[in-house]
């Protein structure tokens, strides 16, 4: 008799069967000098934080124009984290302090559009770190888990709504 | 005729009689008889085509950045709000110094429709303008007045911060669903001039050419960001959109956190950085 296994149920195919259990999509732009090692250091310390970050290694998050932000949440992300080395520590000298009022700034416009501003976050992760990143990304994760998903302009309420009046 | 149309056309007259400018941007009456239209002297009798009212709408520095003016020495006809956008294009060195600035003290805009029917109201910005005389202008026309007291010009934003974050996500995607990217609110604004505008790059293809909800949130939201800390608000680019969408209240939102957080109004004084373009080390803003 085949004993029943925690394992992830599979199809066939091998593909993982979608769980019942929502996951967000979280992106991460990590600055290559700071927050992109600490990340690397969390991995080599054998540290666990959930999968549902995708990272995008940028020069500084300096680099991070609002552009990239908006995009991800155009393309359907729960969420979008910046990460960078700690003001004073800039591989650069000074793009973490221009990020900083961007970033404050754009909270506040994506607020006003209707993202909420816990979906959004800047925070400061040095090379040594790993332990921060960690814990950094299972806290924002279970923020935006709570928040639940995000509906994405193309399924905005209204057409939800245009649906239900033409039944 | 009134005086600021016979102040206007008197130093117009002078600068071009003088060669101090090649030509002037001014107003003069459109084809209706009642509302005013862009038009450029270029000799002083045409000068005497020059009109001030209250249907003078248009921010003329716009025509200023355009590059086939670049190199000419130009007189514009300002009022107050338009004297500010002057004032960050040249601290943005969109053109040397060689502007004559012909400011007018305005009376205040009203709202007309093209049939000319929506009678004689103020517009929202003129509601809540605390500047009628425009400030550094090379030439004053009209006598400066006291500014009284005005309405909160961000009281407009108070009932949608108000709502819910799923609330306000749905009340902007019912406007940018109308919208049909014909980019008016772009091409109206003084203050958007890039050479290649970020919407229709093709390589990256950030907005994407598909006329969708997705893509109209995107096109407005990093529109409007690109304005953070430069928006002087004429409100222009919400009074040219066919399909009515408030893009007022966006930029509005941004000069109200840009002054909170930095003190900061585009386009008053000429010698601060804007805030987007410097820091200050020690400032925490709300951050942890």
């Amino acid at each position: 008799m085949a004993q029943s296994t925690a394992d992830t149920p599979r199809t066939r195919a091998g593909q993982v069967e979608p769980t019942a259990i929502w996951q967000p999509r979280l992106v991460g732009f990590l600055c290559n000098w700071c927050s992109f090692a600490g990340a690397d250091m969390a991995g080599t310390s054998r540290l666990t934080y959930p999968a549902a970050i995708r990272i995008i290694r940028v020069p500084c998050t300096g680099r991070v124009d609002p552009l990239f932000v908006a995009k991800a949440f155009q393309r359907g992300a729960d969420g979008v984290l910046v990460a960078g080395c700690h003001p004073g520590d800039c591989h650069y000298a000074e793009g973490n302090y221009y990020m900083r009022r961007r970033y404050v700034l754009l909270r506040d416009l994506l607020e006003f559009l209707g993202i909420e501003r816990e979906r959004f976050h800047l925070e400061w992760v040095s090379a040594s770190e790993g332990k921060k990143f960690a814990r950094v990304v299972s806290e924002f994760t279970s923020q935006v888990a709570a928040l639940g998903p995000r509906e994405p302009p193309r399924q905005g309420p209204t057409e939800l709504e245009a649906g239900t009046s033409n039944e | 005729m009134s005086d600021l149309v016979t102040g206007i056309r008197a130093q117009v007259r002078d600068l071009l009689a003088r060669r101090r400018v090649e030509y002037v941007v001014g107003y003069e009456t459109g084809s209706d008889g009642v509302n005013a239209r862009p038009f450029f002297a270029y000799t002083t009798e045409e000068a005497d085509r020059l009109v001030f009212d209250n249907t003078c709408t248009h921010n003329l520095t716009k025509y200023l950045v355009e590059p086939e003016r670049r190199g000419s020495t130009i007189g514009v006809v300002v009022k107050p709000c338009d004297a500010r956008s002057l004032t960050v294009l040249l601290a943005e060195h969109k053109f040397p110094r060689d502007v004559v600035a012909i400011g007018v003290v305005c009376p205040g805009i009203v709202q007309r429709t093209r049939e000319g029917g929506d009678g004689e109201a103020p517009q929202a910005r003129c509601q809540v303008c605390d500047q009628h005389t425009p400030p550094a202008c090379d030439i004053l026309v009209g006598e400066a007045t006291a500014e009284g007291p005005v309405l909160d010009q961000f009281a407009r934003l108070a009932p949608l911060e108000a709502q819910s974050a799923a609330e306000r996500s749905a009340f902007w995607s019912q406007q940018f669903e109308r919208c049909l990217r014909c980019y008016a609110c772009r091409q109206t604004c003084p203050q958007c001039y890039c050479d290649e505008c970020f919407a229709e790059a093709l390589d990256p293809e950030w907005v994407g050419v598909r006329i969708g909800r997705a893509e109209n949130w995107l096109f407005h939201a990093i529109r409007c960001f690109h304005l953070a800390g430069r928006c002087i608000g004429c409100d222009e680019c919400e009074r040219v959109c066919p399909v009515k969408i408030p893009l007022g209240l966006l930029n509005r939102k941004l000069r109200k956190e840009v002054l909170d957080r930095f003190e900061y109004r585009a386009g008053t004084r000429s010698d601060e950085r804007p805030p987007l373009e410097t820091f200050r080390k020690e400032e925490k803003l709300d951050l942890a």
